[in-house]
């Protein structure tokens, strides 16, 4: 169990002060600063470097005006604040802050949805509502809108936007939905974005822009703010999905597979973003490594072949969903199977579903937390850590990344652990990376892999969509045109907002003054 | 992030989504806050902490979830349902919740607070002659 790590340049008195101060604000039981307490916000699925996020303590505001008397609260007394929405920001650092002693700001105990529109499809809803949440909120309330969800979805819908985690329907970029927020500044005041700034819109959580600059997406993956509300849009449940579902035998395979489907992406054929996995990720649910292969090295190809073979799995899988009307669907599944037909003589696997039929054979976002299966690959306290470049959506980046990547797992000794999901411009590639978190050896490889991966990536002139807080400063270094202009501006702004450095000190890189010292 | 399994990797927890969202549509969804009043061995209690078990371990300790799945590898099948685990004293279950055990991750006292878990546990713990008393928190039984 961690003991207190203080955040810096705060000595003991000072932060028993502001903990009082905090406790005055949402009572004392919301004020959470025992050892056992710091061990649950520390980062549960670290690659053997939790002790460098300790957090100091957590707080839970239940409400927007606790949340502004909290960050004025933390101005008087120079303490860090980190904010999460559920702290479910796994493989990520999950609830853990960047910098050691900074104070959690829990906002799990907001969770009110405040409105669901079905006519113009949005939800208006706080930071603490889960994916679950909401889903159960549209099926108990017989409300026909579809959600977008990630693979495991235990955590927050706010949240995951703010990060641009994605799902799998024609919705599945989650970041794009969001339509109007209520944000807390560093400073304490309270803002509302796009037309939510005027006091009596109806438009808040319709149209993105309202008049002048557009600042929702400032506060994504940013520490410029706490988000208290979001409006998301949501999408009108469809009259049918229609599924194809095929197996591809080798690893260069995806090349065509993408060079395929991107045009049809890009077209609007296909309108949701399909994960093209290496079957791994399935052999990784469904059993443990020491069932196959008990080798330090990474897991050789011929030992994974014999597995996909017993298990009729290909070397990928792809799972495609068309959404929409059902003759629409079935028009785009007859252009979706000549165009692949060029290539393969499989045929699809297709899976039907009409409005009526149980909602989670539909390709709806249904929340799950089974994915997480993963983390048992290796036994022990597993963990695992994602490293997701984004890459331009060709055959040929593809390709060249998949042999690259797969390779360096193999020289440094970690079972390579790819999928590559089709946007429709880019590709986002994420490489699991699965550990036992007690074996020293193999978490050390880990860190090593990731930084290598990083430089790679950098040469090619990719950068990952979003990273573990362990690694936000090597990314942030890699977006380096005209001498890292864009860091500048972004720490301008920074100290600017927030001349304490109150907000999330570190988050994407971003460092304000005061602790801009603690840069890796 | 973790990418989503192919169609065929998550069939097995179809069943799982479905079960969750039975226990919507029953109004298990959203339990009543739990007061903080101290967990006694009133079927009341049981039924209110058979509630907060649904809303709060649900996520991965109904049939078919992740919890579920993983107990039943290592333990076997035969205990692999939290809800009807005859072996697990409420200490056992409050202590692990809050540090976690294998891949099951450490819960903060803001996403389950101490008066929540008091009932859970006890729920969880209940003496065999409450178990005729409270349908299966597992949802595995007509």
């Amino acid at each position: 169990m961690p003991s207190l790590v203080l955040p810096p340049n705060v000595n003991e008195k000072t932060f028993q002060k502001a903990l009082d101060a905090f406790a005055g604000v949402v009572g004392r039981q919301w004020v959470l600063a025992t050892d056992e307490d710091r061990y649950t916000y520390m980062d549960i699925y670290a690659p053997g470097d939790a002790d460098q996020h300790t957090p100091s303590a957590a707080v839970g505001p239940a409400t927007a005006e606790e949340v502004q008397a909290i960050v004025r609260l933390a101005n008087e007394y120079k303490i860090p604040l980190w904010p999460i929405s559920r702290g479910k920001n796994l493989g990520y650092g999950a609830a853990a802050p960047n910098m050691p002693g900074t104070v959690v700001l829990d906002l799990g105990r907001m969770k009110r949805i405040i409105e669901v529109n079905e006519r113009y499809g949005y939800c208006l809803i706080e930071p603490g509502v889960g994916f679950f949440d909401l889903f159960a909120h549209l099926q108990e309330n017989k409300i026909p809108l579809w959600m977008s969800v990630p693979a495991n979805a235990w955590g927050s819908v706010v949240g995951n936007a703010l990060e641009r985690g994605y799902g799998y329907t024609p919705y599945g970029e989650n970041t794009k939905n969001i339509c109007g927020m209520e944000i807390v500044l560093p400073n304490g005041e309270m803002v509302r974005t796009g037309t939510g700034a005027m006091s009596n819109s109806p438009n808040w959580h319709l149209f993105k822009y309202g008049f002048g600059p557009s600042w929702d997406q400032v506060f994504v993956q940013s520490n410029y703010g706490v988000v208290t509300k979001m409006g998301m849009w949501l999408m009108p449940e469809p009259e049918a999905t229609l599924g194809l579902n095929m197996q591809l035998p080798d690893p260069d395979d995806i090349g065509w597979a993408i060079d395929v489907l991107q045009p049809l992406r890009l077209n609007g054929v296909l309108q949701q973003n399909p994960s093209i996995g290496n079957s791994l990720r399935v052999v990784a649910t469904r059993s443990p490594r020491s069932q196959w292969y008990d080798g330090d090295g990474a897991l050789p190809d011929d030992v994974l072949r014999s597995i996909l073979d017993k298990w009729n799995l290909g070397w990928w899988g792809v799972n495609l969903r068309l959404f929409g009307y059902d003759e629409v669907n079935e028009a785009h599944a007859r252009l979706i199977k000549a165009a692949f037909a060029k290539h393969t003589n499989q045929e699809f696997e297709v899976v039907k579903w009409r409005r009526g039929d149980p909602i989670e054979n539909s390709g709806a976002g249904v929340p799950t937390t089974n994915p997480l299966q993963i983390i048992n690959w290796r036994g022990g306290r597993g963990g695992h850590l994602g490293f997701s470049p984004v890459l331009p959506a060709g055959g040929e980046h593809v390709l060249k990344q998949f042999h690259s990547t797969k390779k360096r797992y193999e020289e440094i000794g970690v079972d390579y652990y790819g999928s590559f999901t089709l946007f429709d411009r880019y590709a986002i590639n994420v490489n699991m990376m699965v550990y036992d978190r007690d074996d020293k050896a193999l978490t050390d490889k880990v860190r090593n892999l990731f930084t290598v991966l990083v430089a790679d990536a950098a040469k090619e002139g990719y950068s990952e969509y979003r990273t573990h807080i362990s690694f936000m400063d090597d990314v942030a270094l890699s977006f380096d045109y005209n001498n890292h202009a864009l860091r500048r501006l972004n720490e301008t702004v920074k100290d600017a907002l927030d001349p304490n450095g109150i907000l999330a000190p570190g988050k994407q890189g971003i460092w304000p003054k005061v602790y801009r010292g603690s840069r890796a | 992030m973790i990418a989503r399994s192919p169609l065929g990797a998550i069939a097995p927890y179809l069943s799982f989504a479905g079960l969750m969202t039975l226990a919507i549509s029953i109004g298990l969804g959203h339990p009543r806050a739990a007061q903080s009043k101290s967990a006694g061995d009133s079927a009341l209690n049981y039924g209110e902490g058979e509630k907060l078990f649904h809303a709060r371990c649900g996520y991965c300790h109904l049939a078919g979830g992740t919890g579920t799945i993983m107990l039943g590898r290592r333990l076997g099948k035969d205990r692999a349902l939290l809800g009807e685990r005859t072996d697990l004293t409420a200490d056992y279950v409050k202590k692990i919740t809050r540090v976690g055990i294998n891949g099951m991750p450490p819960h903060t006292r803001i996403e389950v607070p101490d008066s929540e878990l008091e009932l859970i546990a006890a729920f969880i713990a209940r003496p065999a002659s409450a178990r005729t008393q409270t349908p299966s928190a597992a949802g595995s039984q007509p």
